[in-house]
């Protein structure tokens, strides 16, 4: 995909947020959810399935999202992921966080260099 | 999609297939699938586009050994922290209300199609005298400790099962003694006396698995 993809520890952190975010315009199958993170971030980021289900399985542990089994082609079923309420709050509640630690982060890297 | 059926139950081999197991697979088996799909309306040829995805997909053992600690984790079984005495007290007093009310209305219906046999009586007087000593028991344990905190395991199929074989040798009991005396209603009362006990185990199942009587402070809790 991309030419240097961005270290994925630094978005690991936010994969919930992520697709807590993706959930909120629609419900999801989860290679759907994994195409979609690599189509919005131009294949900067690939978001590999066994991670989204493992963080799907432990959001759903915490009622942040519910699965049900919809219709998929050519007869086979699809898992679909929805986001509930409580995940709604989350991901509104994760989105401040990261807009204030952006700023600050965003600050705090620059500082030295600014002051000079 | 043979193949890529098999490269999953392949990478979970060895690990029971409890139901969530079965669904992980299915649920990557359908993801796969429409990877490979896409890859293939990109133009990619089958064999190209099942190596493509697999690969995409990369490493799944952290995934499996997710599940794998689940093979002999036993199922908890749910417990619920209630002031025991008070609970006891409530389960007796309603279990033996619509026992009576069922005992009154049989009776009533028994005088009034004259079906009754007087003997009855002494059956309905002595299901009436263990009723009140057992309503006493309890109201006495409630008076003794009304704030007696217990946590109870909300298991009621064995001890409604249980109750039930009792309730039916208590039916056969009376039954054969019908037959012995020869009459018809002599021991009514007993069997309909014995219902109230699956009749309280079901009354306590409702009350506990709703929240009611719960203890606001389950540190205080004794174990049964």
């Amino acid at each position: 995909m991309g030419d240097t993809p961005i270290s994925s520890d630094l978005i690991r952190g936010h994969i919930d947020t992520i697709v807590l975010g993706l959930l909120s315009a629609q419900d999801r199958y989860g290679y759907e959810i994994c195409k979609q993170v690599t189509v919005l971030s131009d294949g900067e980021y690939e978001l590999k399935e066994p991670t989204l289900y493992s963080a799907a399985r432990r959001m759903e542990g915490q009622g942040l999202i519910r699965s049900y089994w919809g219709e998929g082609s050519q007869g086979a079923r699809r898992k679909y992921y929805a986001i509930t309420q409580t995940g709604k709050d989350a991901y509104q509640r994760n989105l401040d966080d990261w807009q204030r630690a952006r700023r600050l982060i965003d600050t705090l890297v620059s500082s030295e260099t600014e002051k000079e | 999609m043979e193949a890529i059926k098999y490269y999953v139950k392949g990478a979970f081999q060895g690990v029971d297939e409890t139901p969530q197991v079965l669904e992980q697979q299915e649920e990557l088996i359908a993801d796969l699938t429409a990877k490979v799909a896409d890859l293939v309306a990109e133009g990619k040829s089958q064999e190209e586009a099942l190596g493509m995805a697999i690969a995409s997909v990369g490493d799944l053992s952290d995934l499996i050994s997710e599940f794998g600690p689940a093979e002999n984790m036993p199922v908890p079984i749910p417990v619920a922290t209630v002031y025991a005495n008070r609970l006891d007290l409530h389960v007796v007093t309603v279990s033996l209300g619509i026992g009576m009310a069922v005992m009154i209305a049989c009776t009533g219906l028994g005088a009034m199609v004259r079906a009754i046999e007087p003997g009855s009586a002494l059956s309905l007087f002595g299901a009436l005298a263990v009723s009140a000593w057992w309503l006493r028991t309890a109201y006495q344990k409630y008076l003794a400790e009304p704030d007696a905190v217990q946590t109870r395991q909300l298991q009621y199929k064995a001890r409604f099962r249980q109750s039930l074989l009792v309730w039916a040798g208590v039916c056969f009991a009376a039954f054969v003694l019908n037959m012995a005396s020869g009459t018809d209603f002599w021991f009514w009362p007993i069997w309909v006396a014995a219902t109230v006990w699956p009749l309280a185990v079901k009354v306590e199942q409702l009350m506990t698995e709703r929240g009611e009587f719960a203890a606001t402070d389950p540190a205080a809790a004794e174990t049964v």
